[in-house]
């Protein structure tokens, strides 16, 4: 196998890059938010201009830190259906660009918390509990 | 021995180790030499969209690991870690490895699979679709052809797709779980299924709720094909949902024992006692009883 370097920090790196990517190619034309089945289950979402959710978006995206409510509401409910992704005439990548607006307006990039996502702190504990129920000894030496 | 793959089952499916032990003996009996791998060492990173130093962490540390194993091709059971590793940890990390899927891999071997399934499974049944994921592996028609060719599986045809491509986030939007139960019965009823059928483990369990409510029998597919293939592990995570508040009895002493008895009345216990809303007082046998509200 070639050595090669490997960056510690290449995930915050790929995310610079999609954002910048995103902010460029993304018009606002809102299509994206018009065909996502999730729109109905954020009330600030709920009739707002799909374009003016979508600049709220890019606010995120730009690490902005008062988020537009309809733009926060909709980077909330986002489940991931991914019927954006033919939606967008620019190939922009909606649930990507979503997803990171997710991130920011969450505190996972480092700015300020405008959203809170469900933290499940027992989740590795559990699943190693779960495994002990249901693998051997040498099952979770050997797989795990 | 064919070829040597890396089976990449995630971290939440341990909850079911006859899902675990079945893939891989279907595995073996394709032929393939696969290396099960999986569990926290070896986490996507998905669930840390709010903790970015962290998923960066897990996405440098996995895509080691499965390069460090050396083999070609890791196939991923779990659509999350499929799909975090397409997004963002192999675009991060250079894998040395292409990425495959459970249901592509079965579906590629359906020639070789058929001749397997030799028991009957007299059942008619409905498959849980999502809108999501069936755009990266075409899971929507591809696990219907394997159903079909199980003997005596009858998959009916229906129009419903929950949002998202898996029911675990729906936690988060709780009307929208809620519609999910309503119209995942609904629609059953309606094609007088007699089970409805899930793809992926997240969503079988979430509509066990609905199983152990008495409103509809529940299976993961990869079950419906062990069994017609004679593999006789056993879905004790069934038995322990169906029994709800009184699992620990049905798990037993020393197993509770095992995992701690705090931990497992804590951080067990609530998900095996928890059943679809409005649901859990419509059957009055189910020892289970609170309604999923969070």
């Amino acid at each position: 196998m070639a050595e090669r370097p490997v960056l510690a920090s290449a995930l915050r790196e790929f995310l610079k890059g999609e954002t910048e990517r995103i902010l460029g190619a993304c018009t606002l034309c809102g299509k994206c938010v018009e065909v996502c089945p999730m729109t109905r289950y954020s009330l600030p979402t709920q009739g707002a201009d799909p374009k003016t959710v979508v600049t709220g978006i890019h606010a995120l995206l730009r690490g902005e830190q008062a988020g537009a409510p309809d733009a926060l509401g909709w980077a909330s409910v986002c489940v991931r259906s991914e019927s954006c992704v033919p939606a967008c005439p620019e190939n922009v990548n909606p649930m990507m660009m979503v997803r990171i607006a997710r991130m920011s307006a969450s505190g996972g990039l480092g700015g300020k918390k405008q959203i809170t996502l469900r933290e499940d702190r027992d989740l590795y504990d559990r699943v190693r509990a779960f495994a002990k129920l249901n693998l051997t000894d040498e099952e979770i030496r050997n797989w795990m | 021995m064919g070829e040597k793959i890396t089976f990449w089952y995630g971290c939440n499916v341990l909850r079911h180790g006859d899902i675990v032990h079945s893939c891989l003996d279907i595995l073996k009996r394709l032929g393939y030499d696969a290396q099960p791998a999986g569990g926290p060492d070896y986490c996507c990173g998905s669930s840390k969209d709010a903790n970015q130093q962290a998923a960066d962490g897990m996405a440098r540390r996995t895509v080691g690991r499965f390069n460090q194993i050396g083999r070609e091709r890791v196939v991923a059971w779990c659509p999350s870690c499929h799909s975090h590793m397409t997004e963002f940890m192999g675009r991060a990390y250079q894998p040395d490895f292409g990425l495959g899927y459970f249901v592509d891999l079965l579906h590629d071997n359906l020639a070789a699979l058929k001749p397997l399934l030799v028991h009957a499974v007299p059942m008619r049944v409905m498959l849980h679709r999502h809108v999501g994921f069936n755009d990266r592996v075409a899971v929507n028609d591809k696990v219907p052809e394997l159903l079909r060719a199980i003997p005596g599986v009858e998959v009916v045809e229906d129009d419903y797709k929950a949002p998202g491509y898996m029911c675990s986030l729906l936690n988060a939007v709780p009307q929208a779980m809620t519609d999910m139960f309503r119209e995942t019965v609904e629609h059953a009823k309606a094609r007088g299924a007699d089970a409805v059928v899930c793809i992926f483990h997240q969503c079988y369990r979430e509509l066990l709720g609905l199983d152990a409510a008495g409103e509809v029998e529940v299976f993961n597919y990869v079950q419906l094909i062990a069994r017609s293939m004679g593999l006789a592990h056993v879905d004790e995570y069934k038995q322990w949902k169906r029994a709800g508040k009184d699992a620990a009895a049905a798990i037993g002493e020393a197993r509770v024992a095992q995992v701690g008895v705090q931990f497992f009345e804590r951080a067990m216990l609530p998900e095996l006692v928890k059943r679809p809303v409005g649901l859990a007082a419509r059957n009055k046998k189910d020892p289970g009883g609170t309604p999923f509200d969070a």
